[in-house]
């Protein structure tokens, strides 16, 4: 079964690229695969360059490095990514004193100015609650702070705000797009929600059923979809700015088992533009403008009046 | 309700028509239980045994009281596999005989502390508030008390006859299904679907035996397997005391009481029953952990 | 002030009322170190839903929200207050009289998965309320049961199935039919989309929206995003640690929040399109949401206002009527 196939995408320093997708569609799993933690008995094939490190080269202490040096990772739940034993203060300074950038004293020394960077007031009396004493929000802080406090290139946030309110959710949205700036780093965001990625990312890429469907600046995407999944996944959204009430575009039925994927475009089953072609062939993710792809043998732009066919 | 709607959207664009055949949780789990060789072979013992004690009450070789068939003590022979005890009787014929006085006792004692367990462990769970405290008052009150005391005095009291006998044992077993089943109804009556259940004016004694029992049988079946073996022990035990079944009965437990003196001069006598009840034990055991693994996996340790 | 006597149960907007909500207070008790602390889960809530509309009750997690839905359906009793269904006062009711009056008032549960008995096939699920109240039996219940089935858009082929065979949003489906088998009139809907996927939520939202115009559905539904709410919804009420902070048209409250908090709500929700992002400025609440066992005096919400001043914390602002069917609990309304 492929759970990923045929990734292929770059993210550069100081950019954030959203990669969104429902559940099933691999946008964890290719986050998993950037970092070779695929769960066993899962396999990587192809190439994941850092810089020019061919990431599925290294050997097992040059992974543990790149790891913990270079990336940082945070998850939708931090509660299951911290011990709830240990005082959060002591698990920031063990973070950084893993990852020998840091002598033990250093490490002690930056843990406060690590919490008050994301803006955890009291840092100096919260370093010694243990994690159930944060609320989410604080939690969701203290696992950037501790994400962040080797300086890594690259951020990957998997899901961060969605166990968040709305409200804690901003702040936060608003932490990882101050973060991503102060540090110069790469931030891969995944999420399922579309209107983050608007508010935060400057390239988008759509998944779907274990395939990029689309790529492209933010702006695009949005303002231009080519892949009807795309267009549909954005209409299928109730949105605060709405007039009236517009009725939903639902896209019917629902996403595939990837053990039993149908044959042709993947989307076909559930695409209400359809041609023949899309049952039989699979699109290749082709260029639609510049630096927009999109893997579909229709394209929006060439669908008279969609809203009315749908 | 109207007809069948033409106009509305739902009704005939997400038909879905297919959807992959997927076997039950039942099926589920007797696949499972069918990959557990240990609880294949226990299986098979206990079939093995059942058949036994099936025949033993129509058929044994020789009447199971009937004594003198030869010299006392005497070893394996070919008239008498297993050989004579001290009166002079078929080993083999009182070991089938025991086969259905165990498996009596055994399924017997557990069906009756099972089903004292269940319902009064569902009305603690559901009704919780005085209830609850009522019988959980109960359960720890039995608790503190040893089992085996309270089988005597009821021995005592009402005899010593195979109902007895059952009663007695299933009066010590149902404390911990009571519990078992308690807790199950606590947890399961906070779910969504018993909610729903009751928004929907459910009445409670629907909810228990339609959300709540059959949400709750599997630990329940695993608990009465494990108290079947626990029972066929503590009757073996009572036995032993001689004050289990009377005899001429060929309960095991008696007959290794009765065996052992002898031990020095006709080790056979206290082997067989021995080995017998050991094998049962040792059945009802593999697959009480085999029908627990393969109801629930995660509850493997 | 002339207007304190009008509350939102008495709206005179609301012409024909078939839910009102009066003063309903719901305290858990908590195990707390001395056992004697209280949950404020909902205090003293008043509101009213009229016939045919949908009210939308929006709030973070543990505002009351869900608690109060679940009020309103009988499913926890209330602490005081009455809930006035048609003529008949439900925290009233024991016993045989409540059971008959759940055939009109119905709910759809958030979670799909754990809210069908995983036993049952989806023909029981559907069919166990006509047989709660021996409404249909036999060939006449299958009927109806497949009916009812094709209506949600399930097909009614699918009867001896179990709930585990089926996706998301198939089984919220399921629950939907069951709340829909004995023709309700009134529905508290507690997050149906919200462990849904974002492509299935459409077509929930769609389906409950052709369900009210086609059986004249009058709803409530609870969510905590605005978005989702402020769509399917006529009114919205604003909840913050138990309280409604405001309530009025969803149109209005959107475009012109009267209370602090909806407008704090408002700014959060990020929008799907980077032009319209690039020029919001969420404001963002200081500090943490105060406890429900010990929630601010006065107004429970000047701890973390933006606008708040000293009488704040000290006169609790009344949910009063600032505009013709509009209500909000503030002493600065419409001035942040």
């Amino acid at each position: 079964m492929r759970a990923v196939d045929g990734i292929s995408f770059d993210v550069d320093r100081g950019e954030i690229v959203g990669v969104v997708g429902e559940s099933g569609s691999g946008k964890t799993m290719t986050a998993l695969s950037l970092l070779r933690l695929v769960p066993e008995p899962g396999k990587i094939t192809g190439r994941i360059l850092y810089g020019e490190n061919d990431v599925l080269e290294m050997t097992d202490d040059e992974i543990r490095e790149f790891r913990g040096n270079e990336v940082a990772m945070i998850f939708q739940d931090p509660m299951t990514s911290m011990n709830p034993v240990l005082r959060v203060g002591f698990q920031i300074e063990e973070a950084m004193a893993a990852h020998r950038r840091f002598t033990g004293q250093q490490a002690r020394d930056r843990v406060v100015p690590m919490l008050q960077r994301v803006r955890i007031p009291a840092a100096k009396e919260r370093i010694k609650d243990f994690p159930h004493q944060f609320s989410g929000g604080m939690r969701q802080r203290a696992m950037i702070a501790m994400g962040v406090s080797n300086e890594p290139s690259l951020l990957i946030a998997d899901e961060p705000t969605t166990a968040l309110d709305v409200t804690v959710q901003a702040s936060i949205i608003e932490l990882l797009r101050d973060i991503s700036r102060e540090l110069r780093a790469a931030v891969i965001l995944i999420t399922h929600n579309m209107a983050l990625v608007a508010s935060l990312c400057n390239r988008v890429i759509v998944m779907y059923a274990g395939r990029i469907v689309e790529q492209g600046p933010t702006r695009a995407i949005f303002k231009n979809p080519q892949h009807p999944y795309t267009w549909s996944l954005l209409r299928s959204m109730p949105r605060m700015d709405e007039v009236g009430k517009e009725r939903l575009v639902s896209i019917r039925g629902v996403p595939p088992d990837l053990g039993k994927l149908p044959t042709g475009c993947k989307f076909h089953p559930r695409c209400r533009f359809k041609v023949d072609r899309c049952l039989t062939e699979e699109p290749p993710l082709a260029e639609v403008d510049p630096e927009q792809l999109a893997r579909c043998w229709v394209l929006m732009k060439n669908v008279p009046n969609p809203e009315m066919q749908s | 309700m109207a007809a069948v709607p033409s106009t509305v959207e739902a009704s005939q664009e997400f038909l879905i028509s297919e959807l992959p055949e997927q076997s039950s949780l039942g099926q589920d789990a007797w696949r499972r239980l069918k990959r557990n060789r240990l609880a294949v072979v226990g299986l098979v013992i206990i079939a093995i045994f059942f058949v036994t004690a099936l025949i033993s009450i129509v058929w044994t070789p020789y009447p199971t009281w009937r004594q003198a068939l030869g010299t006392t003590y005497a070893g394996p022979s070919l008239l008498h596999p297993l050989g004579l005890d001290d009166y002079g009787r078929d080993i083999l014929s009182r070991v089938m005989g025991g086969a259905a006085i165990a498996l009596g006792v055994g399924v017997g004692a557990s069906f009756l502390a099972s089903l004292t367990g269940i319902i009064l462990g569902m009305l603690a769970g559901f009704f919780k508030g005085k209830v609850d405290a009522l019988i959980s008052l109960t359960i720890n009150i039995f608790y503190g008390v040893p089992d085996l005391l309270v089988a005597l005095i009821l021995v005592v009291l009402i005899g010593r006859g195979l109902f007895n006998i059952i009663l007695a044992i299933a009066l010590t077993g149902w404390l911990g299904m009571a519990r078992l089943v308690r807790g199950q109804t606590l947890s399961i009556r906070e779910r969504e679907y018993v909610e729903a259940a009751r928004t929907i004016g459910t009445p409670n004694l629907m909810i228990l035996s339609r959300h709540i029992l059959p949400n709750a049988l599997g630990p329940i079946i695993v608990q009465a397997t494990y108290l079947v073996p626990a029972a066929i022990i503590f009757e073996a035990f009572l036995s032993l005391l001689g004050l289990g079944i009377p005899p001429p009965s060929p309960s095991w437990g008696r007959m290794a009481s009765e065996g052992y003196k002898a031990l020095q001069i006709a080790p056979h006598i206290v082997l067989a029953p021995c080995a017998a009840l050991s094998l049962t034990v040792l059945a009802f055991n593999w697959l009480g952990d085999g029908l627990r693994d393969a109801i629930d996996p995660r509850m493997r340790r | 002030m002339q207007q304190s006597a009008v509350t939102p149960a008495t709206d005179p907007t609301i012409k024909s009322p078939l839910l009102r909500v009066e003063n309903v207070v719901k305290h858990f008790p908590t195990g707390g170190a001395f056992g004697r602390a209280v949950v404020h889960a909902v205090d003293d809530v008043s509101l009213a839903i009229q016939q045919g509309e949908t009210l939308g009750l929006v709030g973070e997690s543990g505002c009351g929200k869900s608690t109060l839905g679940r009020v309103i359906v009988q499913l926890q009793p209330a602490t005081s207050g009455h809930i006035y269904f048609k003529d008949t006062d439900l925290t009233k009711l024991r016993g045989e009289k409540l059971r008959r009056m759940r055939q009109q008032v119905q709910m759809i549960f958030q979670d799909p998965y754990a809210s069908l008995n995983p036993r049952m096939t989806v023909g029981d699920i559907v069919s166990e309320p006509l047989r709660n109240f021996r409404v249909a039996r036999g060939r006449k219940a299958e009927q109806k049961v497949q009916e009812v089935m094709r209506v949600v858009g399930l097909n009614p082929g699918f009867v001896n199935r179990y709930p585990h065979e089926f996706s998301g949003g198939q089984r919220q489906r399921i629950g939907i039919a069951r709340a829909l088998v004995l023709n309700p009139t009134f529905m508290v809907a507690d997050e149906p989309v919200s462990a849904l996927d974002v492509s299935i939520q459409a077509q929930i939202v769609n389906l409950m929206e052709d369900l009210q115009t086609q059986f004249n559905l009058t709803y409530l539904f609870i969510a905590h995003e605005l978005a989702v709410v402020r769509h399917i919804s006529d009114r919205i009420a604003v909840m913050y640690l138990g309280k409604i902070v405001e309530i009025g048209p969803s149109d209005a409250i959107r475009d012109r929040p009267l209370h602090p908090y909806t407008k704090v709500l408002e700014s959060s929700v990020p929008v799907p399109d980077p032009d319209l992002e690039a020029a919001r400025k969420p404001i963002l609440l200081k500090g943490e949401i105060p406890s429900p066992v010990n929630p601010p005096p006065a107004c429970r919400f000047h701890t973390r206002c933006p606008i708040a001043q000293k009488i704040c914390s000290e006169v609790e602002p009344p949910l009063e009527m600032k505009e013709s069917g509009r209500f909000a609990a503030c002493h600065f309304a419409g001035q942040l």
